[in-house]
């Protein structure tokens, strides 16, 4: 890994950590949410920190360059991500269903 | 037995009119107008001749509808529900046929099928039909001639199936779950008419995004469903 782009994901990692817990103090955000993308940041500064350890990692698994490595394992941090995502937009969906089919059922009732 | 015929209407304001006439000169089945949060007058032309409305405070759909209607044909005990279209489509002359093959124990969901006795035309519009009923065939074994009809009629055990599994919809996928829960499925010789008014929940573009998802479901989804256990 160059000395440049370690540089660049210390420095964006750093931004996302103080980001994350800004939103918190202003309650933008849930704790629950946002341990993920402190996890995630944290592991970016470990990466960048520890560029021999990254090296010799992806060295043994085969990859043309380390920064391959670094780039496959922030895909699949994302991927996993969005998916959790795409799973509590489905839940939310259904509760706001149960709850509009609920008023609606309450509402007939009560004519 | 109890029947409720439930009609899903989306701004169906030229429309619902007519059809709760034609339900009620040719059928003496309980109805229920569940209005899907429409935007034009539907609401008040339904109060105006007072007829059994719900209304859904947030617009989501057809699947939602028909649930709703479900939850509350098992709330007020019905033992049929029937699924009607709002939009002048369906014709409530055949409705008896289809309560009293369920009334005779011929099947668990009755269909008002098309193309029982008539051959399907072979037109761009019936290519998707034609698709999913051989979907259906190689996954259950069942051929259903008209499986994307509107007009179907569920018995008790159907609407409990409904009210267990809110991923259930009011379309051909459910019919391969229900096939693999060992329902049985008939259908019945019926004519539809081409609508009048308005705009029908599966516009021409939707259409391709409609057959995708159900192959989906069907395939990867319902197909895998497992018997209920005794």
């Amino acid at each position: 890994m160059t000395i440049t782009l370690r540089v660049i994901l210390i420095i964006c990692s750093l931004i996302s950590f103080i980001l994350c817990i800004t939103r918190i103090k202003q309650s933008k955000l849930k704790i629950e949410n946002s341990v993920i993308w402190m996890i995630g940041s944290i592991l970016l500064i470990i990466m960048s920190i520890f560029a021999n350890a990254v090296e010799w990692i992806a060295n043994k698994l085969g990859f043309m360059a380390p920064v391959n490595f670094v780039f496959l394992v922030i895909i699949g941090f994302l991927l996993i991500q969005a998916f959790i995502d795409n799973m509590r937009i489905s839940t939310l969906n259904e509760k706001i269903k149960d709850l509009n089919h609920y008023i609606a059922l309450k509402e007939k009732e009560r004519e | 037995m109890k029947t409720l015929i439930i009609i899903p209407a989306y701004n169906e304001e030229l429309n619902i009119e007519k059809t709760i006439k034609d339900l009620k000169d040719n059928t003496n089945y309980d109805y229920l107008i569940i209005n899907d949060c429409s935007k034009d007058k539907t609401k008040e032309v339904c109060k105006k001749n007072k007829f059994n409305i719900l209304s859904l405070p947030i617009n989501y759909g057809l699947t939602s509808g028909i649930q709703v209607g479900m939850k509350y044909a098992y709330k007020n005990n019905y033992d049929i529900v029937i699924q009607f279209d709002g939009d002048g489509q369906h014709q409530a002359t055949y409705l008896k046929d289809l309560v009293k093959e369920i009334e005779n124990g011929n099947c668990n969901i009755a269909i008002g099928s098309r193309f029982v006795n008539k051959k399907k035309p072979k037109n761009m519009r019936m290519f998707g039909s034609i698709l999913l009923t051989l979907a259906i065939k190689i996954t259950t074994g069942q051929k259903i001639k008209d499986p994307t009809s509107g007009m179907r009629a569920y018995d008790k055990k159907a609407i409990e199936y409904f009210i267990k599994n809110p991923s259930l919809t009011p379309e051909p996928d459910t019919l391969v779950y229900m096939l693999k829960k060992k329902m049985k499925i008939k259908e019945v010789q019926v004519e539809m008419r081409e609508r009048e008014y308005g705009e029908s929940y599966l516009k021409p573009l939707k259409s391709a995004e409609y057959m995708i998802n159900m192959f989906f479901s069907i395939i990867f989804i319902r197909a895998m469903t497992r018997k209920d256990k005794k």
